[in-house]
């Protein structure tokens, strides 16, 4: 525990009064998982809508779409709203009833 | 339906006449085929907004199609791309309808009123928690409220942790998409450098959860 120490030593004095925040370990995982994978530079919703056909079309044909969009792949992982419309389009391409 | 390349779709959009509203009809038909692929998994066909919303959907994606024919580099087959166009207008449309009695003061689940947390408590939460856990999220928390501003964290606690769509959240807060995942991530690169700062990775903390 001499990390958590450490991580609130600095601000001990500063420390605004406590507040409870209704969070599950599972979410707190998720959320810390999200920052351990945040990069400088990373590409917005519009950049990747304007990619989100071709990436789609290439993953339906099998390509490692991971090996050629790494940052739009990357974006999906962080953005549930991409993620989402992209698993749709991949239904359709798919003709898969989920 | 005739087969078309994605010249004749783009040629025969932008011709006047007949063989312009011969492909609108056939993009028209193989979006109100596709769209059930996409939505059944949020709206059962059976219900009653179904067929009005697959029926609104390819209307409004045959306008934004046509308003944009220029914007398809033509790297994919022409109905893909109008399968992403119809799905984010579909997709947007669902989650309007499923969060919209969910205000997001009420998602902060009592960030900032310990009254709240205690009128609804949730059985499930955190039962099993041992005391270093809660001791580690009661400082992340801390961490969000030195680190981040009032918007910052508003906005992560909403989409990172309670799961609501990033598009909902930038409703609520008088924005749009594109920005609030660009203030997501500056609240993440904040929070990525700080524990950086302190030589301590997410990775580290998310380790004591497993114990």
């Amino acid at each position: 525990m001499a990390w958590l120490k450490r991580l609130f030593r600095s601000k001990e004095k500063a420390a605004k009064p406590e507040h409870k925040m209704a969070m599950t370990s599972e979410q707190a995982d998720k959320m810390l998982r999200m920052i351990e994978h945040t990069q400088d530079e990373e590409l917005s919703c519009d950049e990747v809508f304007k990619l989100l056909y071709i990436y789609a079309e290439m993953a339906s044909l099998g390509e490692d779409v991971g090996e050629l969009f790494p940052l739009v792949e990357h974006h999906l992982e962080m953005c549930p709203d991409c993620r989402e419309e992209y698993e749709a389009v991949m239904r359709i391409l798919e003709k898969r009833m989920d | 339906m005739i087969e078309r390349s994605n010249e004749d779709w783009l040629t025969s959009l932008q011709s006047p006449g007949k063989a312009k509203q011969g492909a609108l009809a056939d993009l028209r038909e193989i979006i109100l085929n596709s769209l059930p692929y996409a939505i059944s998994k949020y709206l059962h066909p059976s219900d009653p907004h179904f067929d009005p919303l697959i029926q609104e959907v390819a209307q409004e994606t045959l306008l934004r199609v046509m308003g944009r024919l220029e914007t398809f580099k033509g790297q994919s087959k022409f109905t893909t791309w109008v399968h992403t166009i119809s799905v984010r207008i579909a997709l947007t449309e669902l989650r309007r309808a499923r969060w919209k009695e969910v205000s997001l003061d009420e998602l902060q689940g009592g960030i900032d009123s310990d009254d709240k947390m205690r009128e609804m408590p949730d059985q499930d939460m955190d039962v099993e928690i041992s005391a270093e856990q809660s001791e580690i999220m009661a400082m992340i928390q801390k961490t969000m409220m030195e680190v981040l501003t009032d918007k910052q964290r508003k906005a992560l606690v909403a989409v990172a942790v309670q799961g609501m769509p990033i598009a909902e959240v930038a409703d609520r807060m008088g924005s749009n998409r594109n920005a609030l995942y660009k203030l997501l991530h500056d609240a993440r690169l904040k929070l990525k450098s700080h524990f950086e700062e302190q030589g301590i990775t997410p990775e580290n903390i998310r380790s004591s959860f497993e114990k």
